[in-house]
């Protein structure tokens, strides 16, 4: 694996892509296409669709690099929410699969999957700060984003207005950024290498 | 409907097509809603890294390099998709001149700026490229810039060893058009050989 770009930050490579430099692509792939293909994998729930929605992401942090603006946030936000969207948008156009097996797709187990160290710890500071909110919270920000159900189907499938779905989903938010904010708990990318 | 009150699900993506897209009319206005979508895109994202991830089987990664590779060179030929690629712009006015473009500015991890350019051009379209932060050309070659007026073919407009240099531009350098620069051997060469290390739009 070619790691000579190893040093340089995410948005860097992001510049250098917006360049049509291709191994900054790679190396962007290298950081972040496992936790883009778990992602989508947890959303779609098929290995194959999975693999669609993160080769579709990449080609559209490819094509879209140029315009970048890294005042406006992280490389790797933006690429993980490309990734996101076009999970989402899979899953809902497959809806009938989708509602049929919500209830007996379990969240993915740790057990058989070698993980990388950095991932791993990265999983558990998330899980933690998800258990600290309070269930409905929770709830909410969990069947929205790993579940991919849009505010309306929420309200729907809870039995509650949309107004308390709209507020759960943003206190639950706003509580997650001070748990991951804590000091020490800083998410930054550190070169395994 | 209250726009404001729909920033966190459009951050979660749950929203439907019609209400994102009446978000995002709101959100162009919004300046309260910018920053708020800002500060709650880090733990959307951080909730990417929430799940368990497998290793996605190797020809996902082929796949992905050989569709960009593919993709570039066919929008339009290499060469020129690469020359019209803009890295970033400041617009800025100082006294009688204008500065027209901030090529490249490649951070590192620890924050340290590797190249800066700035086209400063005058009222009379005549135009300086300064750069700081490139190394030195090796020996034997020498950074040669480019004016490429849009649509046009490139014309050579100086030569510079590296390091922090101020470069007059020759002749004149037109409104949206490119300003380049590329190592080439020593002396300079009548049009460009390798792909620029530094390039901005004026």
């Amino acid at each position: 694996m070619n790691r000579q770009l190893a040093h340089l930050s995410d948005e860097a490579l992001v510049l250098l892509a917006a360049r049509s430099e291709q191994s900054a692509l790679a190396e962007l792939y290298d950081r972040y296409g496992r936790t883009a293909y778990g992602l989508a994998l947890r959303v779609v729930r098929d290995p194959a669709l999975a693999e669609d929605v993160v080769q579709d992401a990449f080609l559209a942090v490819w094509r879209s690099a140029p315009t970048f603006v890294p005042e406006r946030g992280k490389a790797s936000t933006w690429i993980l929410t490309l990734v996101h969207r076009r999970a989402v948008d899979v899953v809902r156009r497959e809806q009938r699969r989708r509602a049929d097996s919500l209830e007996r797709a379990p969240e993915p187990v740790a057990e058989g999957v070698v993980e990388d160290a950095w991932l791993r710890l990265q999983r558990e500071r998330v899980q933690s700060a998800l258990r600290r909110l309070p269930d409905a919270q929770r709830e909410a920000l969990e069947l929205a984003y790993y579940g991919g159900f849009s505010q309306s189907e929420l309200a729907e499938r809870l039995g509650q207005p949309l107004g308390t779905i709209k507020s759960r989903m943003f206190a639950g938010l706003s509580r997650m950024r001070e748990l991951l904010g804590d000091p020490g708990t800083e998410m930054s990318w550190t070169s395994t290498t | 409907m209250d726009l404001h009150d729909l920033t966190a699900a459009y951050a979660l993506d749950a929203l439907d097509a019609s209400e994102a897209e009446a978000y995002e009319r709101h959100l162009a206005q919004c300046e309260q809603c910018r920053a708020r979508l800002a500060e709650l895109g880090e733990p959307v994202a951080a909730l990417a890294f929430g799940s368990v991830a497998p290793a996605p089987p190797p020809r996902l990664r082929t796949a992905i390099l050989e569709a960009a590779a593919a993709e570039r060179s066919n929008v339009v030929p290499l060469r020129r998709r690469r020359w019209a690629v803009r890295a970033g712009a400041l617009a800025a006015a100082a006294a009688a001149c204008v500065v027209v473009g901030l090529a490249v500015s490649l951070t590192q991890s620890n924050g340290k700026r590797l190249v800066s350019a700035v086209v400063v051009l005058r009222p009379n379209g005549n135009a300086t490229l300064r750069v700081g932060g490139l190394t030195a050309a090796p020996s034997g070659k020498t950074y040669e810039v480019w004016v490429i007026p849009a649509g046009g073919r490139p014309r050579p407009a100086g030569l510079f060893a590296g390091g922090a240099a101020t470069v007059r531009l020759r002749g004149t350098v037109p409104q949206h058009g490119v300003v380049a620069v590329t190592l080439e051997r020593a002396g300079g060469v009548s049009s460009p050989t390798t792909s620029p290390v530094v390039s901005a739009q004026t």
